[in-house]
């Protein structure tokens, strides 16, 4: 089960339903969280965060502005964004499910591609209509979300790490007038293995990508310690990424524990001990 | 071989995409308006997208043959580059693609007849002459086996004996060439850094070995070639490395019959170093000191004249100084 996994899923899960997000609870092992109050929110140990932001671009572009401000305010990792949800096709099985490869936008043309780095996965265009579609005019996923969540979660993290997966959940010979709403967390359900799969290759990537960003935890001591301007802050944090790469973090502790007296002059002690050890 | 294949919807009628689409009928394949639609958008990451690069059907539009930069290349005949594919198989991590570009997805444009009529006005502008670079944006041998591009190109240079084509790769595609008569005005460049700097940088690029004994076949079967050993990248092991490289790729080779040989030191537009400082800030590389000049970023090191002048001491213990040039 996912909530056993023993490694960070920093990953962000947005539905527009609670009935789509029900299988999901349970699959995943989430738990309510009580300290939302504006959205549905439910997470676990793993750093999964699942949030239910309503029907609509407008409801969901809100729901992921909220959780990516909060969380931007809470670290600079990036974190993995992944919306699920039903749509519909005009001939494509009930139950089948696919990521989204093309999103367009139907009231503006326009479309956006997220970019495919997980193998495995069946993949296909999605179209975002403001009412729901019922003659399915292109090959296509229609749903009411997917491109203005794209949009927006592109704001919080790299386009690599923002995907849609859609499930069949009407068609033409099963119109959306007819489907049977307590039908959906099955659906969701049955896609259980490709949402895991899903989810942990977006984590890994994620996690690869934060680790290889992580700074020496010299830098927030130092930060805690000293008062330092934007600039200095951004000077001091470049400055600990390249002892760091050099493999000089036991000289970046020895300058940093010099006690300079102030943020200028630590820097500039940092600078030339760097650029003396490691000028070639 | 690629994550996903995007094509403008412009050139879907292309004999070229449909049989490329046809070859590749078991990847994901995407229609799209323009290229610049997936290509380089904001909030792309180039490190990540080189994990699973897709390949991008496009049609070039505007300039196709541009003037080199200076100080790039042999002689002082007027010299030119052009790019029918942008980014690149390898993945180098002292290259400056990684800079310029926010996507690693290969871009290949298709329209080669425009850019044979552009090659072939600048010819006509030059009198029949100028040396025409291919392999900046790109390595021009990597893709070969899906471009085509030698086979395409190629006899436009057979036809402009006095135009010289500069294909610069490392790549040891050499097929498309073993298989054709000998172009004489057409120069085969193969980079190479030390095997300390190839084992540390030079990610998915075939083994010095290997690609040494592609342009032996080359020069067996009588292509010219050239060897730019690019970028130096001096290191604290002193010239060992570079006294290594020099005896294994000499020894191998017919010297005398080398057409040019360059060194290039590691140099950068600002811009571009700044961007792969974000996307590798674990990078020992990108760690290094680093001087400005003139916009460009280079590795700062006192002994860098001294460096450069014994590797260009020892490169002329080999080669004669009419083969030997330093690019800028």
């Amino acid at each position: 089960m996912i909530e056993n996994a023993k490694y960070p899923m920093p990953v962000n899960i947005v539905v527009a339903h609670g009935l789509e997000a029900k299988a999901l609870i349970t699959i995943l092992g989430l738990e309510r969280d009580q300290a939302s109050s504006e959205f549905m929110e439910y997470s676990n140990s793993t750093m999964l965060r699942l949030i239910v932001s309503g029907m609509g671009k407008e409801a969901i572009a809100a729901a992921v502005s909220y959780l990516g401000k909060r969380q931007a305010l809470e670290g600079a990792e990036i974190r993995a964004w992944l919306n699920i949800g039903i749509a519909g096709h005009r001939d494509a099985p009930i139950g089948s499910a696919w990521l989204g490869n093309k999103i367009t936008d139907k009231g503006s043309g326009t479309s956006a591609y997220p970019p495919q780095l997980i193998e495995g996965f069946q993949v296909g265009s999605v179209v975002t209509v403001e009412e729901p579609e019922t003659l399915y005019p292109l090959t296509a996923a229609y749903e009411m979300e997917a491109s203005a969540f794209y949009a927006e979660a592109t704001k919080y993290s790299t386009a690599e790490l923002v995907q849609v997966f859609k499930v069949i959940s009407d068609n033409l010979e099963n119109p959306i007038s007819e489907i049977d709403l307590q039908t959906i967390p099955d659906l969701i359900a049955a896609q259980a293995p490709q949402i895991i799969s899903l989810i942990n290759g977006m984590s890994e990537i994620a996690v690869g990508h934060n680790s290889s960003q992580q700074l020496p935890s010299c830098y927030h001591e130092i930060c805690s310690k000293i008062h330092l301007t934007v600039s200095q802050q951004l000077l001091l944090k470049r400055l600990c990424q390249r002892y760091k790469a050099l493999g000089l973090e036991d000289e970046l502790r020895r300058v940093t524990d010099l006690n300079a007296s102030s943020a200028r002059q630590l820097i500039q002690q940092l600078t030339e001990c760097i650029d003396r050890i490691s000028e070639i | 071989m690629f994550s996903t294949i995007y094509i403008e919807e412009e050139v879907l009628e292309s004999e070229r995409v449909k049989a490329l689409l046809d070859r590749f009928s078991q990847v994901p394949q995407v229609v799209c308006g323009r290229y610049g639609e997936v290509f380089n958008r904001k909030s792309q990451n180039f490190r990540l997208q080189k994990k699973a690069p897709a390949l991008i059907l496009a049609k070039k539009h505007g300039k196709k043959v541009l003037a080199a930069p200076s100080g790039y290349g042999y002689n002082d005949s007027k010299s030119y580059y052009f790019s029918h594919m942008l980014n690149c198989v390898y993945d180098c991590r002292y290259c400056f693609l990684q800079g310029m570009y926010s996507s690693a997805n290969y871009v290949l444009f298709v329209n080669f007849d425009d850019f044979e009529e552009a090659i072939e006005e600048k010819i006509k502008e030059n009198n029949g002459g100028g040396v025409y670079y291919s392999g900046y944006d790109c390595d021009s041998l990597a893709l070969e086996p899906v471009s085509n591009f030698c086979r395409h190109f190629l006899p436009v240079f057979r036809r402009h004996p006095n135009a010289e084509l500069e294909i610069r790769t490392k790549s040891t595609q050499v097929r498309c060439l073993l298989d054709t008569e000998v172009v004489s005005n057409c120069v085969i460049a193969m980079s190479f850094t030390t095997s300390e700097a190839a084992q540390q940088w030079e990610h998915k690029v075939p083994s010095i070995e290997k690609r040494l004994e592609a342009l032996h076949k080359l020069q067996l079967a009588g292509w010219k070639v050239a060897i730019r050993f690019e970028p130096l990248i001096l290191g604290s092991e002193g010239m060992a490395p570079y006294e290594s490289l020099f005896t294994q790729i000499f020894s191998k080779l017919d010297v005398q019959k080398l057409h040019s040989v360059s060194s290039g030191l590691f140099r950068m537009p600002v811009d571009f170093h700044k961007r792969i400082v974000k996307l590798y800030p674990d990078e020992e590389l990108y760690a290094r000191p680093t001087e400005t000049v003139d916009g460009m970023i280079a590795l700062k090191s006192a002994h860098e004249s001294s460096h450069l002048l014994a590797i260009e001491k020892l490169l002329l213990s080999y080669v004669s100084s009419e083969q030997y040039y330093r690019c800028a």
